[in-house]
C-alpha cells in the first residue's frame, strides 16, 4: 500500500490527523456528556446515555477479574473434554471439501448457469472490455502521446501556470515514464495503467456515492462503517481468491478485488468531509433559505472538497497497490514482471518493474497532491475563459505529441534508447551475497543474521505457540482485548481465533502469527523511538520526512524485493519487508501523538524545571497514550499485510497456502488460507484497539 | 404584511398584550413571540405542558426527565424599527431563541409570528421563503465559504434566491461599498481579518434587503477595538436605514450601547425585558443587579430619572436639558454652570437636577430609596421605546 497505508484506522500522515482529532473530540463530548448524569444519585436510570455508556468508568481490572472467574469454570471443563495441547480435533470442521466442491461446480456451471448468463459475465465482459478499450487509447496514442498526456495531467493538477509547482509536478511526470520507457517496461507499464484507470475510475465513483450516502444519512453512517473498518483491517491478498472463486483467474477478478478494495478510503472520507464541514457555514446555509440540493452543491460539497481529494489520492495508491499484487491472479502488467522475477529469485529483473512502478506512485501521488495544495492556494483562480483556452491547447498539445511522435518515431518506445538492468544488478546482489551476506567478522552477514533471527527468535516463538494449549491462546486473546477495549471487542477476537482453529488451519495460523509478533516487536521498539524523537528535535522531523513520504508512497509489493536480495528468501526476509513496510506509519503517529500533547502541561513541565526524560515520562508519553496505542494497532494490521505477501518469498504458512492454492487450482485449501488471515487481521486488530477508536463501535 | 395584529390564542399569561396598542406610530411588531418552549432530549414535547416540571429549575428539569429546556416560556415582541437586544450568559439559551425566530431550531412549544403570520404554520416553501427574503442572519463564526470570493459569498443568499450571476454580483458589488470593504471583492475570506471577515457576514445578509437582521454574537470572536468599529458599524446602519434587528450578545456595555430594549435571559428565562436605562436603573431581581453592578451609571441614565421637582424659582434658573440627555452630560453642564439644570420638555420644565442628585445616581443610591417613584415614571419612558416596565417575573 501507500499514503493509503496507515490509512486502515485513520488516514495516513495527513489524513491522520481529521481522524484522530475528531475521535477524542468524540471520546470527550461522550465523557462531558455523562458528565451531568452522574451528579445525580447513582443507579437511577436517568438518561438514554447511560445505556449507550459502555463501561468506561470500570477498571479493566475487574473485567479482567470477571474473565478470570469464567475461565476458572470453563477451562478445566473444555480441557477435560477436549484435552490440552494444539486445537482438539473434535472441534474442527472440515470446510475446504465444500469449498473444492463449490468450485467444482463453478467452474463446471461458469458458462451456463443463469447467475453468470445475466449477472456476473455481464460484469466481467464489461470489465474486460473497459481494460482493453483503455488500452487500445494508451497504444493508440504512442508513447509521446501518452508521456504528454501524463505531463498536461500533472501540469493541470498543479495549477496550469508557469508557476514552479505547476513545473515541478509536469517534470516529475515526464521523468517517470521517460525512465519506465528506458527500462524497457513500457508496454507491461501501460497495461497496469489501463488496468489502474478503470479500477481508479470505479472505486472513486463508488466510494464517492457510498461517501456521500453515509455522509448525508446517520443510518447508512451506521450501516457502513463497520464494514469499511473490518475492510481496512484485512490484508490485500484476502481480498484475491473470492473474485478468482467467482470470476476465475484473469483481469475481471484482479479488476473487482481492487475496485472494492480501494473504494472505502473514498467513501470514508467524503462522508467525514461531508460531516465534518464547518457547521457554522452550513447553518449560514440554510438561513439564507437554502433547500437541501442547495446546500449540497453551494456549501456541503465543496467544503468536503479537500478531504475528498484526499480520499482520491488515497484510492489511487491503493489501486495501484492492488492491481500490483493482483499479478498473482493473471492481472498482467507490472506486477507480473515482478511476480515472476521473485518467484524465481532473480532480483535483476524484480527491480527494473519495482521502480516502474515506484515511479507510476510517485506520479500519481505528486499529481494528486499538487491538486491538493492547490487547493490551499487562496489566490484568485483563472477566469472561465482562459481556463478553457489553457485546456484546449493542452489537448491540442497532446494531440500534436501523440501524432508527430507516432510519425517520427513509432508508437512503441524505441528499442535502442533502453538500458538492462538486470545483468548489473544481479552482479551486485551476487557481490553482496557473497561478501555481506555471511562471514564478515564479528558481525557475521546479512544471511547469518536472517539465520540467527530465525534459529533464536522465530523458532522459539512458533514452537511455543503451538506448544501452548488451545484454551491458553483464547485466553490471552480475551484478557488482550479487555485491557483495553470491551466485552465486545473480547468476544470478537475469541471467536475470530476459534474460527481459525475450527478450520483446522491451527499450526499454519500460529507460525504466521509468530511472524507477526515478532515483527510487530522490531518494528515498534525503533519505530517508537524514531518518531519520539522526530517529535522533539526538528531537524530529524525534517530530515525523515522525505523519506517516509516515499515509502509511504510505494506499494506493499516492493518491499519484497530489495530485501530478498540482502536476506535471501525465507521467513526473514518477510518480516524485514513488514517492518520496513510499516515502520512509517509508527514512527508518523508517535511523533505526531507526541507532538500534539497539550503544550500546556508541558510548559508547566517545563516551568517545574523537569528534565527532559521527565518530561517524555510524565507528560508527553502518558498523553500521547491514544496516539501510541493506535500505532501498535497500524503497526499489526500493516505487518499483516505484508507477512502474508512473504509467502511468495518463502514465508511459508497461511500466505503460501494463498499462493499455492492459486497455482494448483486448490482452491480450497487458498480459500481457507484467506479466510483464517482476515480472522488473524480481525483478532489483532481487536486485541489492540485503542479506546479511541472503540468508540465508534 | 397583513395588518391583523398577532394576538396569538392562549396567551393569557403573557405579561403584555399592552404593546401591540401601546405603540401606535411603529406599528405591528415584526416579531410576536409567545409562550416560547424549547426543549432538547428524548421526548420533549411533554415538558412544556406539564405543569408539575414547568416550575422547576433547569436542574431539576435535567434531573427528573433527561431534557434540557434551553428556551422556556419566553415572551416578547419585536417593535419594527427597533434594535432588541437579548442578552445572557452563555447556555442561557439565548442562541437557541434566535435560532428559533426561523426555526434554524424547531421550537417545542408556543406561538411565533412574523407580522402577524404563523411562523409555526409555515410549510418548507414558505419558510425558505421567509429565510431567503424576510430575516438574515449574522453569525459568530462568520460561516462564510472558504472556497469563494468575497464578492461571491456576499452574492450567496442571492444566488440561492435564484438571481442570476450578473445581477447579484452587481448587487453584492454594491453591498461590499456598503461595509466598507471596497476592493477586497477578490480575496478569498482566508484572507482576511476576523473584522473584515464579519463584516463580508453582514453584508451577506444586508445583500438580501431583509426586514429584519439576525445577529448571533456576531462581534464575540473580535478585538475589543474592532469590535467597538462595528458596533459603531451597525449603530451607523441602524441609523441610516432603520432595518428592525434582534441583536444575541453577552456583553452588557455591547447590548447597552446598541440597544433600544434589552431582554436579559438565564436558564432558558426572560428574566427581566427593558430599556438599557430601566435594566441598569431598575434591577428585577439580585441576579440583575448584580449584572450590572460595574455599569457606569451616568452613561445610561437620563435626567428625566434623575430629575426631582422644581422648588420655587429653580424653574427659571439653569440650562435647559431635554429629558433623554444621560446624567454624564448633565454633570458637564452642572460643572461648567455652578447651579442646577432643568429638564425641559416641549419648552415646559419637568424637574430640576443638582448636585446631589448627580452624586445620588453616580453612586449608586437613587435606585433603592427612589424604587417607588421610579416605578410611577417607568412606563413612560423614552418616545422610541415601545413597552417599557414589563418585567417578566421569574
Amino acid at each position: 500500500m501507500t499514503t493509503a497505508t496507515p490509512a486502515p484506522s485513520s488516514p495516513a500522515p495527513e489524513p491522520g490527523k481529521p481522524d484522530k482529532t475528531a475521535e477524542p473530540g468524540k471520546a470527550a463530548s461522550t465523557a462531558s456528556g455523562s458528565g451531568p448524569d452522574r451528579e445525580g444519585p447513582p443507579g437511577r436510570p436517568g438518561a438514554l446515555r447511560r445505556l449507550t455508556a459502555r463501561t468506561p468508568g470500570r477498571p479493566p481490572a475487574r473485567r479482567l477479574l470477571v474473565l478470570a472467574l469464567l475461565a476458572l469454570v470453563a477451562i478445566p471443563l473444555a480441557a477435560s473434554v477436549w484435552g490440552s495441547g494444539s486445537w482438539p480435533d473434535a472441534l474442527t470442521y472440515d470446510v475446504r471439501s465444500p469449498l473444492d466442491e463449490l468450485d467444482a461446480w463453478l467452474v463446471d456451471n461458469r458458462e451456463s448457469h443463469w447467475l453468470f448468463l445475466y449477472f456476473l459475465l455481464h460484469i466481467s465482459n464489461n470489465a474486460v472490455s473497459a481494460v482493453d478499450g483503455v488500452l487500445a487509447l494508451l497504444q493508440g496514442l504512442g508513447w509521446t502521446g501518452v508521456t504528454a498526456g501524463a505531463a498536461a495531467l500533472a501540469w493541470f493538477a498543479g495549477g496550469a501556470d508557469l508557476g514552479r509547482r505547476a513545473l515541478r509536478t509536469a517534470a516529475t511526470a515526464l521523468g517517470a515514464f521517460a525512465v519506465i520507457g528506458l527500462l524497457d517496461l513500457w508496454a507491461p507499464a501501460m497495461e497496469t495503467l489501463a488496468l489502474m484507470a478503470v479500477a481508479v475510475a470505479a472505486a472513486a465513483l463508488i466510494g464517492a456515492a457510498l461517501g456521500l450516502a453515509a455522509g448525508l444519512s446517520d443510518r447508512c453512517e451506521r450501516l457502513l462503517r463497520p464494514v469499511f473498518d473490518t475492510m481496512q483491517v484485512m490484508p490485500a491478498f484476502a481480498y484475491l481468491l473470492p473474485f478468482v472463486l467467482l470470476f476465475g483467474i484473469g483481469t475481471p477478478s484482479a479488476l473487482i478485488a481492487t475496485v472494492i478494495y480501494a473504494a472505502p478510503p473514498m467513501a470514508r472520507l467524503t462522508s467525514l468531509g461531508l460531516r465534518g464541514a464547518d457547521p457554522a457555514a452550513l447553518e449560514a446555509s440554510a438561513s439564507l433559505g437554502a433547500n437541501a440540493w442547495q446546500r449540497l452543491l453551494t456549501a456541503r460539497l465543496p467544503l468536503a472538497r479537500r478531504q475528498m481529494l484526499l480520499g482520491l489520492n488515497q484510492t489511487i495508491m491503493m489501486c495501484l497497490s492492488m492491481v500490483v499484487l493482483a499479478s498473482v491472479i493473471g492481472a498482467g502488467g507490472l506486477g507480473d514482471e515482478v511476480f515472476t522475477a521473485l518467484s524465481r529469485v532473480d532480483v535483476g529483473q524484480a527491480l527494473g518493474p519495482g521502480i516502474a512502478i515506484v515511479l507510476i506512485a510517485i506520479w500519481l501521488d505528486r499529481t494528486t497532491a499538487a491538486a491538493g495544495a492547490r487547493l490551499d492556494d487562496t489566490s484568485a483562480p483563472a477566469s472561465r475563459g482562459r481556463a478553457w483556452s489553457v485546456r484546449a491547447a493542452a489537448a491540442a498539445f497532446v494531440a500534436a505529441a501523440s501524432a508527430a511522435g507516432s510519425a517520427a518515431l513509432g508508437r512503441q518506445w524505441p528499442e535502442q534508447w533502453t538500458v538492462d538492468l538486470s545483468a548489473p544488478v544481479n552482479t551486485a546482489v551476487d557481490w553482496i551475497t557473497d561478501n555481506l551476506g555471511s562471514g564478515i567478522p564479528l558481525i557475521g552477514g546479512t544471511v547469518t543474521w536472517s539465520e540467527n533471527f530465525a534459529r533464536w527468535v522465530l523458532n522459539p516463538l512458533r514452537d511455543g505457540l503451538q506448544g501452548a494449549p488451545w484454551w491458553l491462546l483464547l485466553l490471552a486473546a480475551a484478557a488482550l482485548a479487555l485491557l483495553t477495549g470491551t466485552w465486545r471487542t473480547a468476544t470478537t477476537a475469541v471467536a475470530a481465533l476459534a474460527a481459525i482453529g475450527a478450520m483446522g488451519l491451527w499450526p499454519t495460523s500460529l507460525n504466521t502469527l509468530s511472524q507477526v509478533l515478532a515483527a510487530l516487536v522490531v518494528t515498534l521498539l525503533p519505530g517508537v523511538a524514531i518518531g519520539v524523537l522526530a517529535a522533539r528535535v526538528p531537524w530529524v522531523d525534517r530530515a525523515i520526512r522525505p523519506v517516509l513520504d516515499v515509502m509511504q508512497t510505494m506499494p506493499q509489493f516492493i518491499y519484497l524485493i530489495p530485501v530478498v536480495a540482502l536476506f535471501n528468501v525465507g521467513r526473514t526476509a518477510a518480516i524485514i519487508a513488514a517492518v520496513v513496510y510499516a515502520l512509517p506509519a509508527v514512527i508518523r503517529i508517535t511523533a505526531q501523538g507526541v507532538r500534539e500533547t497539550d503544550p500546556g502541561a508541558l510548559e508547566a513541565a517545563r516551568s517545574m524545571g523537569a528534565s527532559t526524560g521527565q518530561q517524555l515520562r510524565h507528560v508527553q508519553l502518558p498523553l500521547a497514550r491514544p496516539a501510541l496505542l493506535l500505532a501498535v494497532n497500524q503497526g499489526v494490521v500493516l505487518v499483516l499485510a505484508i507477512v502474508v505477501i512473504g509467502g511468495l518469498v518463502g514465508g511459508g504458512a497461511l500466505g503460501y497456502d494463498v499462493v499455492y492454492g492459486l497455482q494448483k487450482s486448490e482452491l480450497g485449501i487458498g480459500l481457507t488460507a484467506g479466510a483464517a488471515i482476515v480472522c488473524l487481521g480481525v483478532l489483532l486488530d481487536r486485541v489492540t484497539q485503542p479506546a479511541a477508536t472503540r468508540d465508534r463501535r | 404584511m397583513t395588518a391583523a395584529p398577532a394576538n396569538p390564542s392562549g396567551a393569557p399569561s403573557a405579561p403584555d398584550s399592552t404593546p401591540d396598542t401601546a405603540t401606535p406610530q411603529a406599528g405591528d411588531p415584526v416579531f410576536s413571540v409567545r409562550n416560547l418552549w424549547k426543549v432538547f432530549g428524548p421526548k420533549a414535547g411533554r415538558v412544556p405542558g406539564d405543569t408539575s416540571l414547568t416550575g422547576l429549575s433547569a436542574a431539576e428539569v435535567r434531573e427528573r426527565t433527561g431534557c434540557t429546556a434551553a428556551v422556556r416560556d419566553v415572551s416578547f415582541d419585536v417593535a419594527r424599527g427597533e434594535v432588541f437586544v437579548v442578552m445572557g450568559l452563555s447556555g442561557s439559551g439565548k442562541s437557541t431563541l434566535v435560532r428559533c425566530l426561523t426555526r434554524l431550531i424547531e421550537p417545542t412549544a408556543g406561538a411565533l409570528h412574523i407580522d402577524g403570520e404563523d411562523v409555526l404554520a409555515m410549510d418548507r416553501a414558505r419558510l425558505r421563503q421567509l429565510r431567503r427574503t424576510r430575516a438574515a442572519m449574522v453569525f459568530q463564526h462568520f460561516g462564510l465559504l472558504p472556497h469563494r470570493t468575497v464578492l461571491d459569498n456576499i452574492a450567496y443568499g442571492l444566488e440561492i434566491q435564484g438571481v442570476g450571476r450578473a445581477e447579484r454580483r452587481a448587487r453584492a458589488a454594491g453591498m461590499i461599498e456598503k461595509v466598507g470593504l471596497a476592493g477586497l471583492g477578490e480575496r478569498r475570506p482566508g484572507q482576511l481579518s476576523g473584522g473584515q471577515q464579519q463584516r463580508v457576514g453582514l453584508a451577506r445578509a444586508l445583500a438580501v434587503d431583509p426586514e429584519v437582521l439576525l445577529f448571533d454574537e456576531p462581534f464575540s470572536a473580535l478585538d475589543p477595538l474592532i469590535r467597538r468599529d462595528m458596533q459603531e458599524e451597525v449603530i451607523r446602519l441602524h441609523r441610516e436605514e432603520g432595518r428592525t434587528m434582534v441583536f444575541i450578545t453577552h456583553d452588557l456595555s455591547e447590548a447597552l450601547r446598541i440597544g433600544d430594549r434589552i431582554a436579559l435571559m438565564r436558564d432558558g428565562e426572560i428574566v427581566q425585558l427593558g430599556t438599557p436605562e430601566e435594566i441598569v436603573a431598575a434591577p428585577a431581581d439580585d441576579y440583575v443587579r448584580d449584572f450590572v453592578r460595574d455599569v457606569p451609571r451616568e452613561q445610561v441614565i437620563s435626567v428625566r430619572r434623575a430629575m426631582r421637582p422644581a422648588l420655587a424659582g429653580e424653574a427659571d434658573t439653569g440650562v435647559a436639558l431635554a429629558p433623554g440627555t444621560v446624567v454624564a452630560e448633565a454633570i458637564e453642564a452642572v460643572a461648567r454652570s455652578g447651579e442646577h439644570v432643568r429638564v425641559v420638555e416641549d419648552g415646559r420644565t419637568l424637574g430640576v437636577v443638582d448636585h446631589a442628585r448627580l452624586l445620588a445616581v453616580v453612586a449608586g443610591l437613587d435606585a433603592d430609596p427612589g424604587a417607588g417613584t421610579d416605578a410611577g415614571t417607568a412606563p413612560d419612558p423614552g418616545g422610541s421605546h415601545t413597552a417599557g416596565g414589563e418585567v417578566a417575573a421569574v
